[in-house]
């Protein structure tokens, strides 16, 4: 093996494991005491570089546990899952799976669900911008091919399906938010996250709504979209829902 | 490799998301702007428009954290079409990366991990510098970097690495001078001897920044301003080197837009003094 990759992997393992640093001594200059303290600051920045981008994707779970205690939720996260990417916003897309097994946090079961809303607000973000689309071209679609259409949704528009209030507790975290803050926890909710612009929206969205949605992202075309909501929520009303999605630019386009 | 806008003069600042609206505003007389190229790998949305909004009013330097020029079993491509993009949609005045790794076997440590000086360090980098200026189409700059460990293979100093790295492959350096005093501190050299093992006309920008003291060690944090020692290790490159584009970086527990407009005013009288009296 290249002395070079011997070295990195050596070093890697240094700060990935502290028990396993002694490999690294041979490669670094002054005594060990010396050298395991300045890796000790190589080890802190690299939980600071998961706590910071995590920080940023998931600052509502952030508020919710405390700065303290999610930097150590980035610290368990990061060892099990670390970073595969030299961009820092790509990090942190399982951070739902990891908080569903943490056992330190299974007194709050609605946390992976928050994180899902989150890392959707996240993507949304920086998703492409809107392309400019004449909703008239729609009308314009012969009656008998209307169940074939596919409607392109705007760019990062997601739906996070929840048996808890997840849109209840990320308003309630928002920056300015003046309201009450009880919960209802038995209230079970779909968030519909979209770009307004440049301001990434939160909303609630009814379940029959959430289920076409859903059904429509995953790629069907209208009208089986349309029946699968239909089957779970018989008052499922798709003119309404275009009546408000349309105008509101979440729909950007369709193909037939 | 052609430069795609005429070269830079003067001092400018890192634009940090907070500032966005006040630079916007006031549109203070900067020479550029600087952001990290990894904050801006997004198709769209608000971050996306800032920067074309910044560009329409300075030219920008795109500084890279995360393409791991140094790591031993490969360079991300897919990170560099990511850089090529941005490049290709922005057209900057200068692109930069640092002489460093952070990711190996997979793993992205997302730091600036240093690099023994050694032969068979040159001789890859100057195969990823090459192939990152043939991908981009243009000269990068590569950033001295700032270090709490040494390694005992190392056969050269940094400045004579890097010296030869510009030789080999035609890139740029970026004189990160606070990352020099750092160094210089933590590991007990005489940074003016450094300077001396540069040719100046490699030397295509020069980032001041602040640092933090732990223990025994100097952290480089861009927290706080520029230290005096940093200043005259300033004044000595600007004397021996010419006045180079300049930056104020400064990261973490960012402070008043006038604070950073000023510490790049303090950089721009310490050039011009220095040149006229070179």
């Amino acid at each position: 093996m290249p002395e070079l990759l011997r070295l990195q992997s050596d070093f890697a393992t240094a700060l990935r494991h502290r028990d396993r640093a002694p490999a690294v001594q041979r490669w670094l200059a002054g005594d060990d005491a010396h050298a395991d303290r300045r890796l000790g600051i190589y080890r802190a920045n690299m939980v600071a570089a998961a706590d910071k981008a995590l920080s940023a994707a998931y600052p509502v779970i952030r508020q919710v546990v405390g700065g303290e205690f999610f930097h150590g939720l980035a610290r368990e996260y990061q060892r099990g899952t670390p970073s595969t990417s030299g961009d820092l916003n790509e990090f942190g897309a399982t951070f739902d799976a990891f908080l569903a097994a943490f056992e330190h946090v299974q007194t709050m079961p609605w946390l992976p669900d928050l994180a899902r809303l989150e890392w959707a607000a996240h993507r949304a973000y920086g998703a492409a911008d809107a392309p400019e689309w004449d909703a008239a071209t729609l009308g314009a679609v012969d009656p008998e091919r209307q169940s074939a259409i596919r409607f392109q949704w705007s760019p990062g528009l997601a739906v996070i399906e929840s048996p808890y209030p997840i849109v209840r507790v990320w308003t309630i975290h928002q920056p300015g938010y003046a309201g009450e803050f009880s919960v209802d926890w038995d209230v079970p909710e779909a968030a519909l996250v979209a770009r307004d612009g440049f301001v990434v929206r939160v909303t609630a969205c009814g379940p029959a709504d959430a289920a076409f949605l859903a059904a429509s992202l995953a790629g069907q075309p209208l009208g089986d979209a349309a029946e699968a909501a239909l089957r779970q929520h018989p008052d499922f009303d798709l003119g309404a829902l275009l009546a408000r999605a349309i105008p509101a630019r979440l729909v950007c386009g369709f193909t037939l | 490799m052609t430069a795609a806008t005429p070269p830079l003069q003067g001092t400018g600042i890192g634009l940090r998301q907070p500032h966005y609206r006040e630079v916007f505003e006031r549109r203070p007389e900067l020479a550029f702007l600087e952001v990290h190229s990894e904050n801006f790998f997004l198709e769209g949305g608000a971050s996306m428009h800032a920067l074309e909004r910044a560009r329409a009013a300075y030219p920008i330097s795109l500084h890279g954290v995360g393409l791991s020029l140094g790591s031993a079993d490969r360079l991300a491509d897919e990170h560099l079409a990511k850089l090529k993009r941005l490049v290709d949609r922005v057209e900057p005045a200068l692109v930069s990366e640092h002489l460093s790794w952070g990711a190996i076997g997979g793993v992205h440590f997302n730091d600036l991990l240093p690099l023994p000086h050694t032969g068979e360090t040159l001789a890859l980098l100057a195969d990823r510098v090459d192939h990152v200026q043939a991908t981009l189409g243009r000269r990068i700059l590569v950033e001295n970097l700032s270090a709490y460990v040494e390694f005992r293979n190392s056969e050269m100093t940094e400045t004579a690495f890097l010296a030869q790295l510009a030789r080999r492959t035609g890139c740029g350096l970026l004189l990160d001078i606070n990352n020099l005093y750092v160094n210089a501190v933590n590991f007990g050299f005489d940074p003016v001897e450094r300077l001396a093992e540069l040719d100046g006309a490699t030397v295509g920008q020069i980032h001041l920044a602040g640092h933090t003291v732990v223990d025994d060690c100097l952290v480089d944090t861009h927290g706080s301003v520029v230290c005096d020692p940093v200043w005259d290790l300033y004044a000595h490159a600007c004397a021996r080197f010419g006045a180079k584009p300049t930056l104020i970086e400064w990261d973490t527990d960012l402070p008043a837009l006038d604070v950073l407009l000023s510490q790049a005013a303090q950089a721009g009288t310490i050039a011009r003094r220095e040149v006229a009296h070179a």
